[in-house]
């Protein structure tokens, strides 16, 4: 494959696309390559979504101003198009059915998002149910149980903060993609 | 009793005649939108070209050039350029002037936004292998969306009733519900309708003329680069000549009155051009070109009762992204004939606004176009104009209204109407003429000190 006809910016592995925090509405298509949605939190780094050739990131960006709320990097080389928000804002004005494409991605991501959701909600029913249980378990004296209801509690609220950060960072990605 | 409304059913025949652009670009939305709709349509496609040949036979003929906004465009269909219809990606246009030259690139987007392509399979004689033409990739992606390509040249075309019967070579190849236009202008086809359409009538055209000239991928991207070239160098007879790099070969496309192959080859003695060869260049007996016609106005009435015309045969910018155009013609028709019908009212009332928007445009494009050569030919203006794009090209960062103009122009990123109110703006304007006697006063003052 030439070099030269290659379409787009080529991005080194590991080099930032879109940083977390910046204002811009320019959104991309990926020609080539993968790239990482990820969230930095404390020096650490969560991958929310790797996204691969044709995916469209920073759409959000058509739809409000807000700042990235995540930072895209390039896993390995990866090309991608830019496209530049006003001149695709006045296509749209001609042809509204080129949103589409985009409306549908999203749609995509909210039913990934639903199921989510709905599989979190599940962990936590299951959780308040053992404790319920152990509570019922009547020949338990209440100090024998203290260890064992604080462990449990600890893995919850773990289990809880994961979950919550989970979504957040998902609705986070979403807002930003 | 109130006729039933004609409207693509289920199952309903359409046929598509001519395998372009703007002829995949129809099948391609209109099998897209019946999806959606849970409606499936029989889409035939007639071409009569094999784009697997080399040459003009098999070629489309024209400068290849696919605009940053269709780039952008297809990317957000899900239609993704390969490398191997992309024969070069452009980031920048080089304008050559008696002046000298100046490089623009996008001030909104620093990324090699522009594909150049072949339309066909490479130029003749060529050995290049790998070269996958664009309109066969384009074609490619109408049959993964289910449109059937038949590879027959349409001859005849019969209205009977609400049917229309097409023939190749006395064959009868199909009866079809809709029938859509999309022959573009360079054969005979459109005339044909005129026949049968009443109040069609095919664009006013004007002879081009192309070439394709083998230099080597290496010595293209060393003297080239990845810029398009356009030499405006008031050769009696030639408004403009573009030169697009395509790897291992440039295509030399000139716009002008009437031009023949011995303005190509003025054009590579000219010395402006000489720069951009190697040395002890001669130019080829024999080499690939072709006088293409390209479009200069509107089709009139581009459709009829269950008929419609797109691409090239219908409304086309200006000079610039008639492929694009066909994207635009080609979507715009097949969403009418499925969301609102296909009785001549249907593609009057929404079709039509499209082409007739195109058109409009087009008249904005034409007074550019004027300004543009008036300018280049009025040595004290051009050589202002040259100086100020010259001046922004060295901060690109801030704000650059002159290049943007002649970016916008000549790379097709936005609507002539648009370009045209920036280029009338009152400051601009004074601008230019301010620096059209600042200029000179300027160079007299530092020609006396230097003295
Ligand atoms: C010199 C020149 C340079 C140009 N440069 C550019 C450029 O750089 N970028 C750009 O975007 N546009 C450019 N254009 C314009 C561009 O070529 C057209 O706008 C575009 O090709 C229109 O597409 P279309 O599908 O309408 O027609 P066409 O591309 O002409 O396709 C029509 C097809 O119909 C087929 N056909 C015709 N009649 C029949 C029949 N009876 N039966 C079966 N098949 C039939 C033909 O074989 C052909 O394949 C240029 C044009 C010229 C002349």
């Amino acid at each position: 494959m030439s070099e030269d006809s290659l379409l787009g910016r080529l991005y080194k592995d590991g080099e930032t696309i879109v940083e977390e925090g910046m204002l811009s509405r320019t959104m991309y298509v990926i020609q080539g390559g993968k790239v990482k949605v990820v969230k930095n939190d404390k020096g650490s780094e969560t991958v929310l979504a790797l996204l691969g050739e044709g995916d469209i990131f920073g759409e959000m960006s058509l739809f409000d101003a807000s700042p990235r709320s995540a930072t895209i990097k390039a896993v390995g080389e990866a090309r991608v198009l830019a496209i530049e928000y006003e001149g695709l804002l006045k296509r749209i004005k001609v042809d509204p059915t080129l949103a589409l494409r985009m409306i549908k991605q999203m749609s995509q991501r909210i039913r990934d998002l639903n199921v989510r959701l709905i599989s979190a909600q599940r962990t936590m029913h299951h959780a308040s149910d053992s404790l319920l249980q152990l509570k019922k378990a009547e020949d338990v004296r209440i100090k024998d149980l203290e260890p064992n209801i604080i462990t449990l509690i600890t893995r919850l609220q773990e289990k809880l903060h994961t979950i919550t950060e989970q979504y957040v960072h998902q609705d986070e990605s979403l807002r930003e993609d | 009793m109130k006729e039933a409304k004609a409207i693509l059913h289920d199952g309903a025949r359409v046929a598509i005649i001519g395998g372009g652009p703007a002829g995949s670009f129809f099948g391609i939305f209109a099998s897209k939108l019946a999806q959606d709709m849970g409606k499936t349509l029989d889409l035939t496609l007639y071409e009569r070209k094999s784009f697997f040949t080399h040459g003009a036979s098999g070629c489309n003929m024209c400068a290849g050039v696919i605009s940053e906004s269709l780039v952008q465009t297809l990317a957000l269909e899900g239609i993704n350029l390969p490398s191997t219809v992309v024969q070069w990606s452009i980031e920048s246009y080089f304008f050559h002037t008696l002046e000298g030259s100046v490089e623009i690139k996008s001030s909104r987007l620093r990324q090699r936004g522009i594909a150049t392509v072949f339309r066909g399979s490479g130029p003749a004689g060529s050995l290049a292998k790998g070269i996958q033409s664009f309109d066969e990739f384009l074609l490619g992606k109408a049959m993964e969306h289910g449109v059937c390509v038949n590879r027959s040249f349409i001859d005849k075309v019969c209205r009977e009733g609400e049917k229309t019967k097409l023939y190749s070579a006395g064959n009868i190849l199909q009866e079809c519900d809709l029938l859509v236009g999309a022959f573009g202008i360079k054969g005979a086809t459109g005339k044909m309708y005129e026949d049968i359409i009443t109040g069609y009538k095919v664009p006013p055209t004007v002879k081009t003329a192309q070439s394709e000239i083998e230099l080597g991928n290496d010595w293209i991207a060393h003297r080239f680069g990845h810029s398009i070239h356009i030499f405006l160098l008031r050769i009696p007879g030639i408004k403009f000549v573009s030169v697009i790099p395509k790897g291992d070969y440039i295509t030399i496309s000139v716009l002008g009155k009437d031009p023949k192959l011995d303005h190509i080859r003025a054009f590579l003695d000219h010395a402006a051009m000489k720069k951009f060869l190697p040395s002890g260049f001669k130019v080829p007996e024999k080499f690939c070109h072709c006088f293409p016609k390209i479009s200069v106005g509107a089709a009139r009435n581009p459709f009829a009762a269950r008929t419609a015309f797109v691409g090239d045969a219908s409304s086309t910018r200006l000079y610039k992204d008639g492929i694009g155009s066909a994207y635009i013609t080609a979507k715009a028709a097949a969403h009418t004939a499925l969301l609102h019908g296909i009785e001549e009212k249907d593609f009057r009332e929404y079709y039509f606004p499209t082409c007739k928007f195109l058109n409009r445009d087009n008249l904005f494009g034409r007074l550019l176009f004027a300004a543009n050569n008036l300018i280049s030919f009025i040595s004290p203006i051009s050589r202002s104009y040259f100086n100020i794009v010259q001046g922004e090209q060295k901060n690109p960062e801030k704000n650059t209204p002159y290049s943007d103009i002649l970016w916008d122009m000549f790379t097709g990123s936005r609507f002539y109407k648009d370009i045209f109110f920036r280029a009338l703006h009152p400051w601009c304007i004074i601008y230019l003429l301010g620096a059209v006697v600042i200029y000179p006063l300027k160079k007299a003052v530092f020609s006396f000190i230097n003295r």
